[in-house]
């Protein structure tokens, strides 16, 4: 009897967690292919077809083309600006002895522990001096700082796990310092390497509040923030705006779909995300 | 790796080089920012003009405003929701995974999910699901009382209930990290328990729940720290309303930051960085008690 109710237990507990987590997601793609009439109506009930001609109005007769363009250029320049960057640090902190190793290794992953809300104003007052507001470069620039402490931290243990016997190796055939790194380490570390990339990207994508607060006209937006005004300039054409939903929220699961083990795992080791 | 495996070879100019980047971001983005959000917090400031100093004047503008009592007062209670039911189900959702029955590893990417994609979506899909007119949750009551009418956004009480559960039982970052610590514990020891007679409650709650106490407080230290700088489920639905009913740091802060109300708004930045400290360092002190009890 005990046995009997834990198991029930258990899988009530589990349909809840796939309700709440892909229910509402499901909810959205079926709206958008409903008519008003259909969303206002019958909120549960299946769309009558699939017309995807709302989607083509989206990138045709809206600048969505635009956004996700945006969106696209920010997070990877971001993203493999970092990736490079900190794996350049990652890898000297792992592999070197010089003085201050330790000291710069607290100070970069302390930060973890800052809330990046509590710098907004020095960061916004930056960019604004730098003349980058409302440009992509401000954002991206603004970006580029975020995975600091996460990825050193993959990365410098991905560095750790290379053995020192292959550099030796290569340095005795005359590889330089940079080509040691460059050919020989950073291909070993792919893994951690993709991990962080992925981590940062996803944050990079879904990122609102700094675009937000960043940016004002319509051609630099990306797509969360394209998103939130499009809300309030269309607040009575649903269809319009469960099929823009899904047009945002859908890279990140496809990217999540081909990487869901190395995002868990990530997620489980360093627990930073969210 | 030991230290004895370190390389010292002299190339300092390269290492050097390789971490000048790293150090540059860490200045600009974190070092300077952190001492100016200090600093300028004791000072009148509107980012034109330079900044005055003026004391805790800004500090006590901040105790004596209803808003900022009112965000203490929510992100307590977030945080007291975050510490139990949240980090709670998390490690129920913890345990089930760590059973293994059929399913849970669909289950565990499908939680997932809700956490790739962004924020700001997941606060209007919420926006959508509470929609009084055309939501999930109104038609689904209606079905059982057709009077049933709640603008859960926009009317109190509901606003605050309506921005707690857009959060509450995403708890698939605890679930993670404790089932990760759960597949940590030995074997034997798990077996020990069962031959001296532990009932399977007993194994839970003697031996595997204390073992995870680590993850469990890093757990907590993560949920409260995310209620402290949670922006996008109050902004894009509620936007603090109605009144000051679901206002927060981070929503104070912003509009501070737009007024150019800039020392006021580093006091916001301070108060919040402050937060964040003693939570970790309570959460680490009460997982520390615990380390004598066992």
């Amino acid at each position: 009897m005990r046995k009997v109710i834990s198991t029930v237990f258990m899988y009530a507990v589990m349909a809840f967690v796939i309700l709440i987590s892909a229910f509402p997601i499901l909810w959205v793609m079926m709206s958008s292919f409903k008519s008003n009439g259909e969303i206002l109506t019958s909120a549960l009930s299946l769309p009558s077809g699939f017309d995807f001609s709302v989607y083509i109005s989206l990138f045709t007769d809206y600048s969505f083309p635009r956004y996700f363009l945006n969106s696209i250029l920010v997070s990877s320049f971001a993203t493999l600006f970092s990736l490079l960057v900190f794996a350049m640090s990652a890898y000297v902190i792992a592999k070197y002895r010089f003085p201050g190793r330790m000291l710069l290794f607290v100070l970069f992953t302390v930060t973890l522990l800052v809330p990046a809300h509590s710098r907004t104003q020095p960061i916004f007052s930056l960019v604004m001096n730098l003349g980058l507001y409302n440009r992509l470069s401000g954002v991206t620039l603004v970006y580029l700082s975020a995975g600091l402490a996460m990825s050193l931290f993959l990365l410098r243990a991905g560095f750790m796990s290379v053995p020192d016997s292959l550099s030796e190796a290569a340095e005795i055939e005359g590889a330089g310092f940079f080509r040691t790194f460059w050919s020989v380490n950073l291909p070993l570390v792919k893994s951690s390497l993709s991990t962080a990339g992925i981590l940062m990207f996803l944050n990079n994508w879904n990122e609102f509040y700094f675009a937000s607060l960043l940016t004002s006209s319509d051609s630099v937006r990306t797509l969360p923030i394209a998103l939130s005004f499009f809300t309030s300039e269309f607040s009575y054409n649903y269809t319009y705006l469960f099929a823009a939903l899904t047009v945002v929220i859908l890279p990140g699961i496809v990217i999540y779909a081909f990487a869901s083990d190395q995002v868990q795992a990530s997620v489980a080791a360093s627990g930073v995300k969210g | 790796m030991t230290r004895a495996s370190l390389r010292t070879r002299k190339n300092y100019k390269w290492i050097y080089l390789f971490l000048l980047p790293t150090l540059i971001i860490f200045l600009l983005f974190y070092f300077v920012p952190i001492i100016q959000v200090f600093f300028t917090s004791f000072s009148s400031w509107d980012g034109f003009n330079s900044p005055s100093f003026n004391g805790v004047d800004n500090y006590m503008t901040l105790f004596s405003r209803s808003s900022f009592h009112l965000a203490l007062r929510n992100l307590l209670i977030w945080s007291l929701i975050a510490a139990t039911v949240h980090v709670g189900f998390g490690v129920i959702v913890a345990f089930i995974f760590y059973r293994q029955p059929a399913g849970w590893k669909l289950t565990r990417t499908l939680f997932m999910i809700p956490n790739v994609i962004s924020a700001a979506a997941w606060a209007m899909i919420y926006r959508f699901i509470f929609n009084n007119q055309f939501g999930v949750l109104n038609q689904l009551i209606r079905t059982v009382n057709p009077d049933f009418s709640v603008n859960w956004f926009y009317s109190s009480p509901w606003a605050f209930i309506a921005v707690t559960l857009t959060w509450v039982f995403y708890a698939v970052i605890v679930a993670l990290v404790v089932h990760g610590d759960l597949m940590n514990i030995p074997q034997e020891i798990n077996e020990a328990a069962v031959i001296d007679g532990a009932s399977p409650w007993q194994l839970i709650s003697r031996i595997q729940l204390p073992l995870c106490r680590a993850s469990i407080g890093t757990s907590i230290i993560i949920s409260i720290s995310s209620r402290i700088t949670m922006y996008e489920q109050i902004s894009l639905t509620t936007a603090g309303g109605p009144g000051d009913d679901t206002i927060s740091l981070s929503m104070m802060l912003v509009s501070a930051v737009m007024d150019y109300r800039y020392g006021f708004a580093n006091a916001i930045g301070v108060i919040m960085f402050t937060l964040g400290i003693i939570i970790l360092l309570v959460v680490n002190r009460l997982l520390k008690m615990n380390e004598s009890v066992y």
